[in-house]
């Protein structure tokens, strides 16, 4: 309670020495921030983080929370239209320098660090935690966990903030805190409860809300006064105006209650704490957890959305690799060769995940049509994974077709064919028996690959089972879920290339002879 | 000039034969610097066997693949049936009526015997399916295989699959039928199986340019004996002449090498 007012004074401090520009400025710029565009308002979340934001039911791109509360309060002030944009949490601020978003809301501290690029307002207090498992002695200071593991959410400020008390340790002669970083926070929370980490730091507000779940799995056992980790603060591009503006209406949602409802429908209240200092005894496997999973709507589409990634990139991939297989397969030697010839070593060089992030975060940053809302993850996906696997399917059908005897160009030519004759319909089908094979292996692989995507907050099966954990913390049933899903998909295409096979029976004399018999 | 080269037949006019089925002049073809064929002057009259002879790497493949411009020439002239064969040549109109056929038969292995025959004249003649396919049974059966139509090529015999490639080009209705060693790779019974079918279509008058080793054809069928020799020819005569009384040394040398062999 007493935290919150402080925050209410201080923005009023500050609205009060702002307000006469505040009224100038809106006179002039029509009372909008810049960075709403075309009477829209974008913001980009990681929704891994209940209860400010993330994922509720099965629809992934709607994430809930307070952070979407604000955002939709912000964008009815400012009568526009919101447009969330939901990914991985590391991709958070490229993607606000890209200008992709406008703002930035997912429960992020408000750190001077930060504010070196970006502009930050707070919106709400909290406080830092340590958790471990249920039934661990609560502790009195960061020195004690000197020689433990512990595991923070990468991107996050928490690393840079352990180190400092390593620095501490380390000079009063002690060994230093182990960090382990992990992508989500859902992630984080797992380390502790299977035991492989000591315990983990994180936000008071999260941890109220999921008492719930978490009731006698963890608790907390140190909350160390830092006074840099109190408040969380939207962030939006450096710009004097809209700071302003952000202020005036951050206080205004503070005064008009809405900022205290939306605390209230989301628990985030000092009573969840008392929750956190019970132990309980963990559960085993919970099978209707995990049926219900797998028979999801959320699930589903996770699964179709892989499919559909998987199976459109690598279409797009073989479609585009031909041609290139062709010319690099012909006689002598063009620029256009070695133009192939680089983009080959580059594309199969190059880690998939950076291809992705840099299709992503990068591209704006030179063309600023990527920035619009028509390039969408499931494009830059597609397009990243057709690029990269081409390079590999290039390889595959240059030995399929120099697999094809040179004879059988020569009679086709010698029948009167045209060169689209010959390839339709006497290179192509003996070269596909040969690529078959390592296509689909290529394929399964890809399939498998599409995960990758959860990062620039594509909502295949992987992000949806991270979202759905996140969420319950039954991430043994998720897990399994998923893994059930894929390795239907694998089974599946594993069946589809013997019933194939069976097709280049022409190929084998034993088998052509059982065939026609 | 080479102290071998046989002069320009008498009969031969500079000016090259409008009413030859094929007539060459001056024709000659590089590989690079390499000349694989040097000025070539010859004519075949319509329904005419020949039979090119001579040493490995003489260039006798080259010549024949010069008629359906597989292996296109680059200087001299080449007309086919009165036409001018270059690089405006319609080469499909060429293909449909120069058939070929290879000494590893160069078979569609993945198209059954019926669909390797009726492949290109259903693309290049846009012939019906039906029509083409009972052209095939009927070319199948002169071929002597009419019970293998529904067999791939890799269940066959080497002489079985040769038959499969004459009938193929057969299907095209070629006028004149180029072999290149068509019985190399034959074990003697299949041999003389694909010569007698070859005796068949010289017999129907059908033009025909053999690169073969096989005596049964170029002693009693062929009508004129090419000899070649380091992309020239060296001599143009009847088989009875060439068999007993050859002009060059070249040609003697190569029939001694051939008769021990
Ligand atoms: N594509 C090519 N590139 C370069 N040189 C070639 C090519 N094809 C053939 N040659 C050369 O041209 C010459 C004639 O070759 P060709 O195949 O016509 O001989 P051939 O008389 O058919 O021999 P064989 O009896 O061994 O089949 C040979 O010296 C060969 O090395
Ligand atoms: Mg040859």
């Amino acid at each position: 309670m007493f935290r919150k007012s402080l925050l209410a004074f201080a923005i009023s401090l500050g609205v009060s020495t702002a307000l006469p520009f505040a009224a100038s400025a809106q006179d002039a710029a029509g009372d909008v921030p810049s960075f709403v565009q075309n009477g829209t308002l974008t913001v980009c979340t990681n929704p891994t983080l209940p209860p400010m934001t993330f994922v509720k039911g099965s629809d992934a791109s709607k994430p809930e929370g307070m952070d979407i509360d604000v955002a939709q309060a912000l964008a009815q002030r400012w009568h526009a239209k919101l447009s969330i944009i939901p990914m991985d949490f590391t991709g958070l601020f490229p993607s606000l320098g890209a200008q992709r978003c406008g703002m930035v809301l997912s429960g992020i501290i408000q750190l001077p660090a930060r504010e070196k690029n970006f502009d930050a307002i707070a919106y709400q207090d909290t406080a830092l935690t340590v958790v471990a498992r249920a039934n661990t002695a609560p502790i009195t200071s960061m020195a004690d966990l000197s020689g433990k593991t512990i595991a923070v959410q990468s991107g996050t400020s928490y690393a840079t903030r352990i180190n400092r008390e390593n620095e501490a340790l380390t000079a009063a002669g002690k060994l230093p805190i182990i960090i382990q970083q992990y992508p989500t926070e859902d992630q984080v929370v797992q380390q502790v409860l299977i035991g492989r980490v000591f315990a983990f730091v994180s936000q008071d507000v999260e941890l109220y809300f999921r008492q719930k779940q978490l009731h006698g799995k963890v608790r907390i056992i140190l909350k160390p006064d830092y006074p840099d980790y109190r408040h969380f603060a939207v962030y939006f591009r450096k710009n004097a105006q809209d700071r302003i503006m952000v202020q005036t209406a951050i206080a205004a949602l503070e005064q008009d209650g809405t900022l205290q409802a939306s605390r209230q429908k989301w628990s985030i209240s000092a009573q969840s704490e008392q929750a956190l200092t019970q132990d309980e005894s963990a559960s085993s496997f919970n099978w209707s957890a995990f049926f219900s999973a797998l028979t999801s709507l959320a699930f589903f589409k996770g699964a179709c959305i892989t499919l559909a990634v998987a199976l459109l990139s690598h279409a797009i991939a073989i479609v585009i690799s031909i041609p290139m297989a062709i010319t690099l397969n012909g006689r002598g030697n063009s620029v256009l060769k070695a133009v192939l010839k680089t983009y080959v070593s580059v594309f199969r060089g190059a880690p998939t995940l950076l291809q992705l992030l840099f299709i992503w975060n990068a591209l704006p940053q030179f063309f600023p049509i990527f920035r619009e809302q028509w390039f969408t993850p499931f494009l830059a996906t597609l397009v990243a994974l057709a690029i990269n696997e081409s390079a590999y399917q290039v390889e595959i059908n240059r030995s399929a077709l120099s697999a094809v005897d040179a004879g059988q160009e020569l009679a086709a030519d010698a029948l009167g064919m045209n060169r689209k004759q010959v390839y339709r319909h006497v290179i192509f089908p003996q070269a596909l028996r040969i690529a078959l094979p390592p296509t689909i292996n290529d394929f399964i692989s890809l399939l498998k690959t599409t995960s990758l995507a959860s990062v620039i907050s594509l909502q295949e099966l992987l992000a949806i089972t991270q979202v759905q954990v996140a969420r319950t913390f039954e991430f043994t049933e998720y897990y399994a879920a998923a893994l059930v899903y894929y390795l239907a998909m694998v089974f599946f295409f594993l069946f589809l290339q013997k019933r194939v096979e069976r097709r280049f029976s022409w190929a084998d004399r034993k088998k052509a002879s059982a065939n026609a018999s | 000039m080479h102290p071998d080269l046989q002069q320009p037949d008498a009969a031969l006019s500079a000016a090259p034969s409008e009413s030859a089925m094929i007539s060459v002049r001056n024709m000659s073809k590089l590989y690079g610097e390499f000349v694989a064929l040097d000025r070539l002057n010859f004519d075949v009259q319509q329904g005419e066997k020949i039979v090119v002879l001579g040493p490995s790497g003489s260039g006798k493949s080259t010549l024949i693949r010069t008629f359906n411009r597989i292996e296109p020439h680059d200087s001299g002239s080449i007309l086919i049936d009165g036409k001018v064969i270059d690089e405006k040549t319609n080469l499909t109109q060429l293909r449909c009526m120069v058939g070929m056929v290879f000494q590893n038969y160069n078979l569609f292995p993945h198209l059954s015997v019926l669909d390797n025959c009726t492949l290109a004249p259903q693309l290049v003649r846009n012939t019906p399916k039906k029509e083409a396919e009972d052209m095939a049974r009927r070319f199948l059966e002169q071929v002597g295989i009419p019970e293998q139509a529904n067999k791939y090529p890799i269940q066959l015999s080497g002489g079985q699959q040769q038959r499969v490639a004459i009938a193929r080009a057969l299907c095209m209705q070629p006028e004149v039928m180029l072999f290149d060693e068509p019985t190399a790779a034959l074990d003697p019974e299949a041999i003389t199986g694909v010569v007698s079918i070859m005796n068949t279509l010289a017999e129907q008058g059908i033009t025909t340019l053999c690169v073969t080793h096989e005596m049964a054809f170029s002693r009693h069928i062929a009508d004129k004996i090419i000899f070649m020799d380091r992309g020239r020819i060296l001599e143009i005569t009847p088989p009875e002449t060439f068999f007993t009384t050859p002009q060059t040394e070249r040609a003697q040398a190569f029939l001694d090498q051939m008769i021990r062999y």
